[in-house]
């Protein structure tokens, strides 16, 4: 195997648990977002876009919508001969096999994969974030930097920074120490969850904190804070571009909201910077002469014939006469049906939206308090003249006139 | 049946003279369609959703377009070890001179034909803007026990196309007569260019016709062997239409607006591939009106869209109104621009505060990368 000077691993085992019953079937990284993406296109075409033709997927919770999606890499241009994609789901040895106990245990599992590599150093991703970054950038400071480790970081405001890892640094940018979570931030430096680590370094720790049966093997709490007291140097790479956690239904909603915000800079089609992700066949979409189509992202495959405003419509959705669809997200295959009104939500694929059902509420009209985003789970129905107010989660069908 | 039983041969300059403007710069078969098609991934998808694997494309000239959108043949599932997509271009020792009719053509492709070892060839034209069920089609032909079967639609067939043929059916479907060149201006029983033979039967007919030295393999061929070989045609009620001029290019796209056109040409069982794109899905702004109107992915809209088929990556600016049509890939329309009854070739860039009306009748043609 010809020897790659940098390979990513890419962390998409996780459940997702805050976004409910949008991961209930899939892993969070294939959750779909901005009309044809999936999460999981971000870290892929950012590789693929810094030269880095080398990634494990390490998948473990619902794995097979995000394998299918991923199949040979050819979207990102990952079918490769050499490198390319490899999904790297747990195994069993001859000592029997276990999950991936935490983010560090992942990689351990996986020493082999990276050992056939012979890398000089190793890209850590996750599949939780909308960006787009040069990686290469960031190695070449590593480099320059002859740190052991580089974190990418993010100003936050200090509110903030006490939901996130916060790394404490000296002027030049190397890091003293992580905290995660503080009550009383010493910096605004949030972990954006990004690391570069000399392979050299980074094994002999792993291999370390797997001998230590009281770690929760992960790379926050324990491999970090390892290194840092054993004296090596850990650097910070400053991002200042777009970046969003999308854990949240909020911050999911939000982050397909911003797509529609002239004032963000996120063109998923800049030609030097492109995100990549699987098409389909769908024919192309049909705005009929009842339809009143403003401010919104909509893709192949959609007919409509009703109202939309500040949404996001995935493919192949429909939006019948007379319905209104407003600061929503309307995931593949949804049909939205006569005079149905959907405001504040997320409705999930193939779900059904039965004539005059109302879902989700306005916070200008029922108030902040106690508002938030109504999801309705993939392939439900919500019956005839339904409905469900702000801030529900629906994981099973409502029936007709039923209010929620 | 086994994968390679049946091959595909399309003809990818059929009646390229009667789209002059577009096929200026490229081929019949890939004349830009509906927003985001180009009219080849019609015969190609209706071939793959027959799970015909193996398809020729036979090219004369002006392919280099051709080229670029088929490119493996992986949109279609055709970068196939075992198969897959072939493209065949004249070649010198074929005589010197290019392809001057079917037979010519054919014979030009008679080492695929050889190669090939199907049982049966499906012959489709360039320039059929249809979902067929092809595998039907096959399924009917073995049935009947046919030396061959074509395809023809009940409908007025449009002028000018000397090359399509007009039947007499007998009850059990046999073709009793075969006309050419008839303007008829009334309803008949016309071939929209699908035909299923036998391999051996096709290689023999080819070789045959090509060293008696005649062109045309409807007219010289099936016309004259009516008696001898037991010819049959399939229906294909749904909707069909054939290249003959702008105009008929123009109301094709335009029929695209109606949606029981749009369920027959996009049946879900049956999908329609094409070369797709890394766009972002289209976004409208926030004075953006569109009425009536398909649209491609990767736009942005920020003016008026009524009747009209635009194709994918197109700005409208602000102010500018769009009526009655077809803007093809990556046209830019400045602000308070107005456009009725235009086809914009690909890239074409039309500024600011520029007022452009062609009629129903004939439309004003802004040809590839022009800037008005």
């Amino acid at each position: 195997m010809k020897s790659k000077k940098c390979v990513a691993m890419l962390l998409a085992g996780g459940q997702g648990s805050r976004l409910g019953v949008l991961t209930s079937k899939i892993a969070k990284p294939a959750v779909p977002y901005g009309g044809k993406y999936r999460i999981i296109d971000f870290p892929l075409s950012n590789c693929t876009n810094s030269g880095i033709d080398t990634v494990g997927i390490l998948t473990q919770y619902k794995p097979l919508e995000l394998n299918d999606y991923i199949g040979s890499g050819k979207p990102w241009d990952l079918d490769r001969s050499n490198g390319g994609v490899h999904i790297l789901p747990p195994y069993q040895g001859q000592e029997g096999g276990d999950w991936y106990k935490g983010t560090a245990n992942a990689i351990y599992q996986n020493l082999e994969f990276i050992e056939r590599y012979n890398p000089e150093y190793v890209l850590i991703l996750s599949g939780d974030h909308i960006y787009k970054m040069d990686y290469s950038k960031m190695l070449n400071q590593h480099i320059e930097d002859n740190a052991a480790c580089t974190i990418a970081v993010l100003e936050v405001s200090f509110e903030e920074a006490t939901r996130f890892g916060i790394m404490n640094t000296t002027e030049d940018g190397t890091i003293y120490e992580f905290e995660e979570k503080p009550a009383n931030p010493k910096s605004n430096l949030a972990s954006m969850g990004i690391y570069i680590f000399n392979w050299d370094k980074l094994k002999k720790y792993l291999i370390d904190d797997e001998a230590n049966p009281d770690s929760s093997n992960d790379f926050g709490k324990n491999i970090i804070p390892m290194m840092l007291n054993a004296g090596e140097k850990l650097k910070v790479y400053r991002f200042s571009d777009y970046w969003k956690d999308v854990g949240t239904v909020e911050s999911l909603w939000d982050a397909n909201l911003d797509l529609l915000n002239p004032k963000i800079d996120l063109n998923l089609s800049d030609k030097n910077w492109r995100i990549y992700s699987r098409n389909t066949a769908m024919p192309p979409q049909y705005i009929s002469e009842k339809a009143k189509v403003e401010n919104s992202l909509v893709t192949d495959g959609c007919e409509i014939y009703g109202n939309l405003d500040y949404s996001v419509l995935f493919e192949n959705v429909t939006i019948e006469e007379g319905a209104t669809v407003e600061y929503s997200l309307i995931m593949p295959g949804a049909v939205i049906k006569k005079g149905a009104n959907v405001r504040y939500s997320i409705i999930a694929e193939n779900a059904v939206i039965d004539e005059d059902a109302q879902i989700g509420g306005d916070p200008a009209v029922v108030g902040t308090e106690g508002w938030g985003i109504t999801v309705v789970g993939a392939n439900l129905t919500v019956g005839k003249k339904a409905k469900v107010s702000a801030n529900k989660m629906i994981v099973k069908n409502v029936d007709e006139g039923e209010e929620i | 049946m086994r994968t390679s039983a049946v091959s595909g041969i399309i003809f990818a300059n059929s009646n390229d003279n009667l789209l002059k403007k577009l096929t200026a710069i490229r081929s019949m078969a890939s004349v830009p369609f509906g927003s985001r098609y180009r009219l080849i991934d019609f015969s190609l998808s209706n071939l793959v959703n027959a799970g015909v694997y193996n398809v020729g494309i036979i090219t004369k000239e002006n392919y280099h377009s051709l080229m670029d959108h088929v490119g493996s043949g992986l949109f279609w599932d055709l970068d196939r070890k075992n198969g897959g997509l072939h493209l065949l271009p004249p070649y010198i020792s074929s005589g010197l001179k290019r392809y001057s009719g079917t037979i010519d053509a054919l014979y030009g492709a008679k080492d695929f034909i050889k190669r090939c070892k199907s049982d049966y060839i499906v012959l489709c034209a360039g320039d059929i803007l249809a979902n067929v069920d092809i595998s039907d089609v096959i399924d009917c032909h073995i049935k009947k026990g046919a030396d061959v079967t074509t395809v023809y639609h009940k409908g007025i067939l449009p002028p000018n196309r000397d090359d399509a043929m007009i039947f007499d059916l007998e009850d059990d479907g046999r073709i009793a007569s075969i006309k050419f060149n008839c303007d008829i201006g009334t309803e008949a029983y016309y071939g929209i260019g699908i035909t299923v033979i036998s391999r051996d039967l096709l290689s023999n007919l080819v070789y045959e016709a090509y060293h008696d030295d005649l062109p045309s393999f409807n007219r010289n061929v099936l016309a004259v062997k009516l008696k001898e070989l037991k010819i049959y045609g399939y229906e294909h009620s749904e909707f069909v239409s054939l290249m003959n001029g702008t105009d008929t290019y123009y109301k094709a796209n335009m029929a695209l607006l109606n949606s029981e056109v749009r369920k027959q040409l996009f049946n879900k069982e049956r999908p329609i591939y094409t070369k797709t794109r890394d766009d972002m899905p289209t976004r409208y702004g926030t004075k953006s009106s569109v009425s009536n109107s398909i649209i491609g992915s990767g736009c942005v809209i920020e003016g008026t869209v009524i009747n009209s088929i635009i194709f994918r990556g197109v700005k409208v600016e602000k102010g500018a109104v769009i009526k009655d049509c077809i803007l093809m890939q990556e046209t830019c329309v400045g602000a308070n621009s107005e456009l009725s009854n235009v086809i914009a070739d690909k890239n074409s860039i039309i500024g600011k505060n520029k007022s452009l009306s062609g009629t129903e009748q004939k439309q004003i043609f802004i040809s590839k990368n022009q800037i008005v």
